[in-house]
């Protein structure tokens, strides 16, 4: 039933993009979107992963990674990765996590240029991360502010797919991605930088669908 | 482009055969790869399908069988597979499964292609089978080391002066006049062209002026007759063992037609070297008193480290620590017998093990015993008990620790008449059983070391014989040398021991130097072949055409690859002055040695599994 509603809600809000006078939106509604009841190993997804100077909802955006893959492989070819502009004081604590100075931050490419580019290849496909939640809301955010229409963005969390793959982990670490990663046997990454992070979730999502039915749908995945 | 791949560079410029490849064909084949994950158990290649990609294993481990049946290898972290499909143009022989959960890079075959077109080397570790990769490497790592007497031959060292010589009836005061008037300290003595003899200027004092014989003594009287020669071409190395293992400092050395070219001395060796290693040799074999003999045993460790640091090969490290452990035992038993007065009856100190194979390094126990004429009598025993005893002792203080298994003189049971060394022998064979086997393969192994090496020849002719006769007994040899733990999954920890500082290490002698051992030994014994050295067992096998010339120079070149690894961690541990040990830290190793050891284990594995099909007889 949620499947349902939240394919509805989707279908709905696509349909409204597809009138923008935006032609970036208008390409991103356009594009063929896979319905839930599409096996997983047939979708094309997209690995994202943001680094931010905080957690509101007035956060900036630092630094996007991402790379298109599907069931059968990452081609690391496509990978992208940039710096994003940001002219904000930035918070001590921030940096101290993903390193990314205010000096690096001024040096790096306009948000625009960076959707420009992600947008269309997020087109039709569904994205993949660890806490999807805050890619999905910074992507909705950053739309909306700048276009004036939020995007809407459909995703797979693996740190969702993990608690039901694995419930009842003790402790806060449990389901972090390096902890979730090793259960799989994948290997250390260094955290806290965009591309990375987004690599270690599609490698993460590609373990953890070999402990799922081979002809899983992509409704089922979704959150 | 940003630099978001640099984790993937990272790890392929840390990969062979990637390594070999410059930044920009790194950063160039990162872009190329496309990331795969496979659950244990799972089958990522299938025989008989067709292959288009290079797969590097990132995390995990995968288990290679030709046809899906035949294990052909196991791979870990930064292990290649799947490239010689490529190299054929697409079939697949292996089957591929993974152990565990397992991360893959892959590489399409262009890119593969295009990698070794760029780069010669890369070329080379994929077209090379693993038996030609090995051999490489062993050129390799030599090539690493400086190389002050690698490729010396005795004929870089002589001065080509024409060698003084005389006849055999020259009378002493015509022989010190002629090596006054040429200025040498060493006569040749010739008979009809042919070396008789060599007359030294030590000789002269020793033998004519303090023994006061007259001057027109014929040189023949106190020349030393027969004295050993060597080929102009031996090495420097080989002629530094000789003089060690003799304790004498001239050595006639002779052309292609046995003619005298040239007497080469320790002089002209030292003068190459710069170094005083044969000193110890000279210091062992004049050793007056037991307490010389310890002083001077003491430095055959720092010899070693020398040796090491001068760039010599496995081979005569290995050699050259053998002649010196020689020197040593048959010292000690001079000493002994200067002790306890010479022996009622004929007698040899026999070696085993190591040191008969000359295959010695440092921090070895005896392995020894006496082989006793038959005609000994009880008293005669009791002499031989005080003797035995006596030169454990001693070799224990020199640093051949006793043998925990008791293979030593100081134990009855190895103290024989070759009667009875007969019957032990003829009772192992005839009547094999694990544990006797177990005890028994070091035995061998023997050579003679002092007193009558008659003795010790016939017994060991008799034992080829007997062995090559009892196919029973071979097939529990070759069914004995299986119990070695090869560790094909170097790279997975699971076979690697942890040791008494908690490290990962794996034991070079146990896991990669006993297995040829036993596999050389265990062949040439189903051969009736007479060699006891270890790559001379080998090569005696190509020889007769027993064994193929590739895999012979394999599991050569396996083995000393592994020697070479472990001279130099012994070289390490005498210059912190630590006990050598064999216990090796994978994390001690460059990654290109963790590399080469992968393929000697593949070799060494291929050779113990040929043993088990050839002769286990269906025990194994």
């Amino acid at each position: 039933m949620r499947e349902r509603i939240r394919s509805w809600r989707f279908g709905r809000r696509i349909a409204a993009l597809a009138a923008s006078d935006n032609p970036l939106l208008r390409d991103y509604a356009a594009c063929r979107w896979p319905s839930p009841r599409t096996p997983l190993h047939e979708a094309k997804l997209l690995a994202l992963d943001f680094e931010l100077d905080g957690l509101g909802r007035t956060a900036h955006l630092l630094q996007a990674g991402w790379v298109p893959f599907d069931r059968s492989g990452i081609a690391l070819g496509r990978a992208e990765a940039a710096d994003i502009r940001s002219a904000r004081r930035l918070k001590d604590e921030a940096v101290v996590v993903h390193g990314i100075g205010e000096e690096r931050a001024r040096g790096g490419e306009p948000l625009e240029s960076v959707l420009a580019k992600l947008v269309p290849t997020l087109g039709g496909r569904i994205l993949v991360a660890h806490g999807a939640q805050i890619e999905r809301e910074a992507i909705e955010r950053t739309t909306q502010a700048l276009y004036g229409e939020a995007l809407p963005v459909r995703a797979i969390c693996t740190l969702a797919l993990e608690r039901r793959l694995n419930p009842n982990l003790v402790g806060s670490d449990a389901y972090r991605l390096a902890s979730c990663r090793k259960r799989y046997n994948l290997p250390p990454y260094e955290q806290h930088d965009a591309f990375s992070d987004a690599l270690a979730a599609a490698e993460l999502l590609l373990a953890q669908l070999t402990r799922m039915p081979g002809d899983v749908r992509l409704g089922a995945l979704e959150c | 482009m940003a630099n978001e791949l640099s984790q993937i560079r990272a790890f392929l410029a840390a990969s062979a055969p990637f390594d070999r490849l410059g930044e920009d064909e790194v950063a160039r084949a990162a872009r190329q790869v496309t990331v795969r994950y496979a659950r244990a158990g799972e089958t990522i290649l299938e025989a008989g399908t067709r292959n288009e990609q290079l797969f590097v294993l990132r995390s995990g481990a995968v288990e290679l069988r030709l046809a899906g049946e035949e294990l052909t290898m196991r791979l870990g972290q930064g292990g290649c597979f799947a490239y010689p499909s490529l190299l054929r143009g697409g079939e697949v022989r292996n089957t591929t499964r993974a152990l565990e959960d397992t991360l893959l890079y892959c590489l399409p075959a262009e890119e593969f292609h295009r990698l070794r077109e760029a780069c010669p080397a890369v070329a080379d570790y994929f077209n090379e089978s693993e038996n030609e990769r090995i051999r490489s490497a062993v050129r390799d790592l030599r090539a690493n080391r400086s190389s002050a007497l690698q490729h010396a031959t005795i004929d870089a060292l002589l001065t080509h002066k024409q060698p003084v010589s005389c006849g055999p009836d020259l009378s002493v005061a015509e022989a010190a006049a002629l090596m006054s008037a040429r200025d040498v300290s060493t006569l040749a003595v010739c008979d009809e062209g042919r070396l008789v003899g060599i007359f030294t200027d030590k000789d002269l004092r020793t033998r004519v002026v303090a023994a006061q014989r007259p001057f027109d003594t014929p040189i023949a009287e106190v020349m030393t007759s027969d004295p050993r020669t060597l080929p102009t071409q031996a090495t420097a190395a080989e002629a530094m063992a000789l003089m060690a293992a003799g304790g004498f400092r001239h050595i006639p050395v002779r052309g292609g037609a046995g003619e005298l070219v040239a007497i080469l001395s320790a002089t002209d060796i030292l003068a190459h070297l710069g170094d005083s290693a044969i000193d110890t040799g000279m210091l062992v074999a004049k050793a007056a008193t037991p307490e010389a003999l310890i002083a001077a045993a003491q430095q055959i460790p720092e010899g070693l480290a020398r040796m090491e640091a001068g760039g010599f090969h496995a081979e005569h490290v290995m050699r050259f620590t053998s002649a010196l452990g020689e020197a040593v035992h048959r010292r000690a038993a001079e000493l002994a017998e200067t002790e306890f007065g010479p022996p009622p009856v004929p007698y040899t100190l026999v070696a085993f093990g190591s040191l008969a194979r000359g295959e010695q390094l440092v921090g070895s126990d005896q392995d020894n015993g006496l082989v006793i004429d038959d005609s000994v009598d009880d008293e005669g025993r009791a002499y031989f008990e005080r003797l035995g005893t006596r030169i454990s002792d001693l070799l224990d203080q020199c640093g051949f620790v006793y043998c925990k298994g008791g293979i030593m003189a100081k134990n009855p049971e190895q103290r024989l008449t070759l009667g009875e060394w007969r019957d032990r022998y003829a009772r192992w064979i005839a009547n094999p059983d694990e544990d006797r086997v177990l005890r028994a393969t070091i035995y061998f192994d023997m050579r003679p070391l002092h007193g009558d090496a008659a003795l010790v020849g016939t017994l060991h002719k008799e034992v080829v014989e007997r062995t090559q006769a009892s196919g029973l007994f071979v097939s529990f040899l070759a069914r004995d040398a299986q119990r070695s733990k090869v560790p094909l999954g170097f790279f997975r920890n699971l076979v690697l021991e942890k040791s008494e500082s908690g490290r990962k290490v794996f034991d070079a002698k146990a896991q990669a130097i006993l297995p040829v051992i036993d596999i050389a030994r265990t062949f040439a014994l189903s051969e009736g072949l007479g060699a006891i050295g270890t790559t001379e067992r080998l090569e005696a096998l190509a020889e007769a055409g027993r064994m193929a010339r590739g895999d012979a120079e394999s599991l050569k070149d396996a083995f000393l690859l592994v020697n070479e690894l472990r001279i130099a961690h012994h070289a390490a541990q005498v210059r912190r002055g630590e006990e050598p040990d064999n216990a090796l830290a994978p994390s001690a190793l460059s990654p290109l040695e963790r590399d080469y050891l992968k393929d000697a284990f593949q070799v060494i594995a291929a050779g113990l599994d040929s043993l088990k099909r050839n002769l286990a007889g269906g025990l194994a």
